[in-house]
């Protein structure tokens, strides 16, 4: 295992390299000049063209990429032209709301995704699987705008039990409290994800129901609710265990429509924000940060993988 | 544990974290914003968000009271010369920066030096300024090269404009904004955090010096009653209506023109219209491209165009614009009809035949566009299938407005560009004035009104000879007024001391709730 995690490891190296030229090149083939927007409408020409200068933009696009990875690789991502910050800091600050978003949408698609699926291929063909597997169908189909809206009319404006947006970190006035900022968001971006587990969970549950281990415990005469929990669930886990694995960095970077609907902090709008205002030090930080946490758990799920299902060797 | 009392503390969790009463208590006032600013100095900045915020925190000598006229702020008053080449502004005494610091008029020397060479709108003056100098510790003396009109007007308007900073900040300050820590002016509220993506924040200075008189637009006294004002990016509009309809925020600007009716009749919110109206402008190129010099050519592409239903598309309710070609608003005293009779003519037949004998033969003209800003986009499809119809070839190019700003600063990359004015209380601010705004319109009949306009101090010389400037822009087009706009925001009813109008940016001292 050890062997095997440290192999990954250096096969990481190059790709993050090639991520790093990719991700660099992306960010300045964009048209738009940070400077001349930083500057505004009344700058000339010569006045964008010296803070240009005054950034290190006129310099050959190779000798920024340089100068930019020897920074990377001392843990330095930059500063922020917009924000003048360090890139590391404006990131940080979109990281809690990212994660606790994920976080709390992960606990959503669980309470709800696990139980429903399994509901639903234990009762296959009856009325319950027939209305659970529309109910998943529908969540999955209701773009993430229109239900984020649609919530904060009904829980925000009319009944006036959460927050409509926004989000003050844990350490703001509020503290813990400030969770129920989150509840919204995270029901919102959990619903067309659970609907995916429920979906999941259903097919691998009848999927591994039909496998001879189960019709021999079934023919042992154990309960029902056995065979299905702790023969065919458990089972049917280890596909599902890599779809969390992947759900949760997807939370981190796709949640764009909903950080924007419900105006969080998080790392999604904080990319969007920065491609529009080109704020280079700022993407390639936020790209390259996505990139290395969906790496890292590439590399756990295949080491989970190992550890749910003897039968797979890691070579 | 059971999985029954787990259960419960869930339960009892979720209650508490749904009962738990809002976090923010009545002293602040929270306004959802489109975005963020790029930057709050407000010398070199001249985004309006900039200015709604950094107005409560930075003053300036001097600002405008409800009637848009310039009135003293940090100055107590002035004495011009009787050949009007010499100004000499007298300070208040007792006004302190909000690090504590006694404003001087070295502060006060310092900052105009920095803006009139850095500053976004400070070459308009210093371009005839001879020198400035601290003739007194409460006295500055401004010595100029020949008479100049505009002076206070300029002064007065704090977007891009003079505000006072230490002399510490001013000081060896350049075109790159001043950083966050710097942030030090005399203003009713300081400046206390800028969190990215979050919120920027100011807070009430107790030891604020207030001007002396009733208030009167941006004069006269001014009283910080909120103890926080925090500005929240809200990009989604749907969500700043939500959040005032909920009482999450005080204040939500940048509200769509087809929701008014709907909020104008809704108890739960104010709608709040800003009295001085945004124009829409496409500009034309006059330094390349076959536009450059052929003016005929530019006035067969006015002539084809209709405003009125890029209007009704773009905006929407009739009492959120107007048709109006002159380049001031209803009202104002720069407004004239001269040359407006060729505002919006929409005679596709005459544009054609007039395009023909100014030699064009049907060359691709390019039309550059944001679709950043949708009333921009919405008007300039109308205006493409005018101009089709008049046998114009528009080649419509759509960017995003950071692409945009940086293409039309190539002269040949573009023919037309569309963007939007803010409203300005001298016609010497409007963009097409200056020479070097992309579009370049520099001709010597430019130069020769001109050079007459800035160099009287006779309001009303100084309004005949715009009406000269505005009739010279209808008969050489170097930009394409679209009409006035009326933006509103809205507002929790909540609020009280807002008045029925915004002046020209929203502002919250003697502002309670």
């Amino acid at each position: 295992m050890l062997a095997y995690t440290a192999k990954r490891l250096l096969t990481l190296i190059p790709t993050l390299l090639a991520a790093t030229i990719l991700v660099f090149l992306f960010v300045h083939l964009i048209p738009g000049d940070p400077a001349a927007i930083l500057l505004g409408d009344t700058a000339t020409p010569e006045e964008v063209a010296q803070l240009s200068a005054e950034l290190g933009f006129d310099r050959p696009l190779w000798i920024q990429y340089f100068l930019w990875l020897g920074n990377v690789l001392q843990g330095d991502l930059g500063t922020s032209i917009f924000f003048r910050e360090p890139v590391t800091a404006v990131i940080g600050s979109g990281a809690e709301t990212s994660i606790l978003l994920a976080s709390m949408t992960m606990v959503w698609i669980i309470i709800l995704g696990l139980p429903i699926g399994v509901l639903s291929a234990t009762k296959h063909g009856t009325w319950i699987d027939q209305i659970t597997s529309s109910g998943a169908m529908l969540a999955a189909s209701v773009p993430t705008f229109w239900l984020g809206l649609y919530l904060i009319m009904i829980f925000s404006v009319t009944l006036g039990w959460f927050p409509s947006s926004g989000f003050p970190s844990l350490s703001d006035e509020g503290g813990i409290t400030n969770l129920r900022y989150l509840i919204l968001p995270s029901l919102t971006l959990a619903a067309p994800n659970a609907a995916l587990i429920v979906r999941l969970v259903r097919a691998s549950m009848l999927d591994v129901a039909r496998e001879d281990h189960v019709r021999t415990a079934r023919a042992k005469g154990l309960h029902p609710a056995r065979v299905a929990i702790k023969h065919v669930f458990r089972n049917a886990l280890i596909a599902v265990a890599a779809a969390f694995g992947f759900t949760f960095a997807a939370l981190i970077s796709e949640a764009v429509v909903t950080e924007t609907v419900f105006s969080l902090p998080g790392i999604g709008r904080l990319v969007v924000q920065s491609i529009l205002r080109r704020d280079y030090p700022v993407i390639q930080g936020v790209i390259l940060v996505i990139v290395v946490l969906y790496m890292v758990i590439n590399l756990l799920v295949d080491l989970a993988y190992a550890r749910l299902d003897p039968r797979v060797s890691l070579k | 544990m059971t999985i029954k009392s787990w259960m419960k503390s869930a339960l009892a969790v979720g209650a508490l974290m749904t009962l738990t009463t809002g976090a923010y208590a009545d002293g602040m006032l929270r306004y959802a914003t489109v975005g963020e600013p790029p930057s709050l100095d407000q010398q070199v900045i001249t985004s309006d968000l900039a200015t709604t915020i950094a107005h409560h925190m930075f003053e300036g000598l001097y600002t405008f009271n409800g009637a848009n006229a310039p009135v003293p702020l940090l100055a107590s008053g002035e004495t011009v010369s009787e050949d009007g080449k010499t100004i000499v502004i007298s300070l208040r005494e007792g006004v302190q920066f909000h690090n504590g610091q006694a404003m001087t008029s070295a502060d006060v020397l310092a900052s105009l030096q920095r803006w009139g060479e850095f500053g976004s709108r400070g070459s308009l003056i210093f371009d005839h300024v001879e020198s400035v100098e601290a003739s007194g510790e409460y006295e500055i003396t401004l010595n100029l090269k020949e008479p100049f009109g505009p002076w206070k007007n300029l002064m007065a308007f704090i977007n891009g404009g003079p505000a006072i900073y230490p002399a510490s900040v001013a000081t060896g300050a350049t075109k790159e904004p001043i950083s966050p820590e710097n942030y030090i002016g005399t203003g009713p509220y300081k400046f206390n955090a800028w969190e990215a993506n979050r919120y920027i924040e100011l807070v009430r200075f107790d030891d604020y010096a207030s001007p002396d008189g009733e208030a009167d637009g941006y004069g006269g006294a001014r009283v910080a009653d909120f103890d926080t004002l925090r500005f929240i990016p809200v990009s989604d509009v749907g969500t700043r209506i939500a959040g005032v309809r909920a009482g999450d925020y005080d204040y939500a600007e940048s509200i769509p023109g087809d929701l008014f009716a709907e909020l104008d009749a809704d108890a739960g919110v104010k709608t709040m219209l800003n009295g001085g109206p945004i124009f829409g402008l496409v500009f034309l190129n006059s330094s390349d491209g076959p536009l450059k010099e052929n003016f005929a050519l530019r006035r067969a592409i006015q002539t084809a165009i209709d405003k009125k239903p890029a209007l009704q598309v773009a905006i929407g309710p009739e009492g959120l614009w107007r048709a109006n070609g002159s380049f001031a608003p209803e009202g104002s005293v720069w407004n004239t009809p001269e040359g407006t009779e060729n505002f919006s003519k929409g005679d596709a037949e005459a544009a054609k035949a007039m395009a023909a004998e100014a030699g064009y033969d049907g060359e691709p003209i390019k039309f550059m566009v944001s679709t950043n800003y949708p009333f921009h986009y919405d008007s300039a499809i109308v205006y493409t299938k005018q101009l089709a119809q008049a046998g114009f070839n528009i080649d419509l190019q759509v960017y995003d407005w950071a692409t945009l700003i940086e293409k039309r600063a190539q002269p040949d990359q573009w023919d037309l560009f569309f963007t939007h004015h803010g409203f300005v209380p001298d016609p010497i601010l409007i963009s097409v004035m200056n020479d070097n705004y992309p579009g370049w319109w520099a001709t010597p009949e430019k130069k020769a009104l001109k050079d007459r306009f800035t160099a009287s101090s006779d309001p009303a010389e100084r309004q005949a000879i715009w009406a000269e400037l505005q009739a010279l822009i209808y008969e050489q087009v170097p930009t394409m007024k679209t009409g006035d706009v009326y933006t509103y925001n809205i507002a929790s009813p909540k609020l009280k001391g807002l008045g029925e109008q915004t002046l020209i940016w929203p502002s919250f001292w003697n502002v309670s709730k």
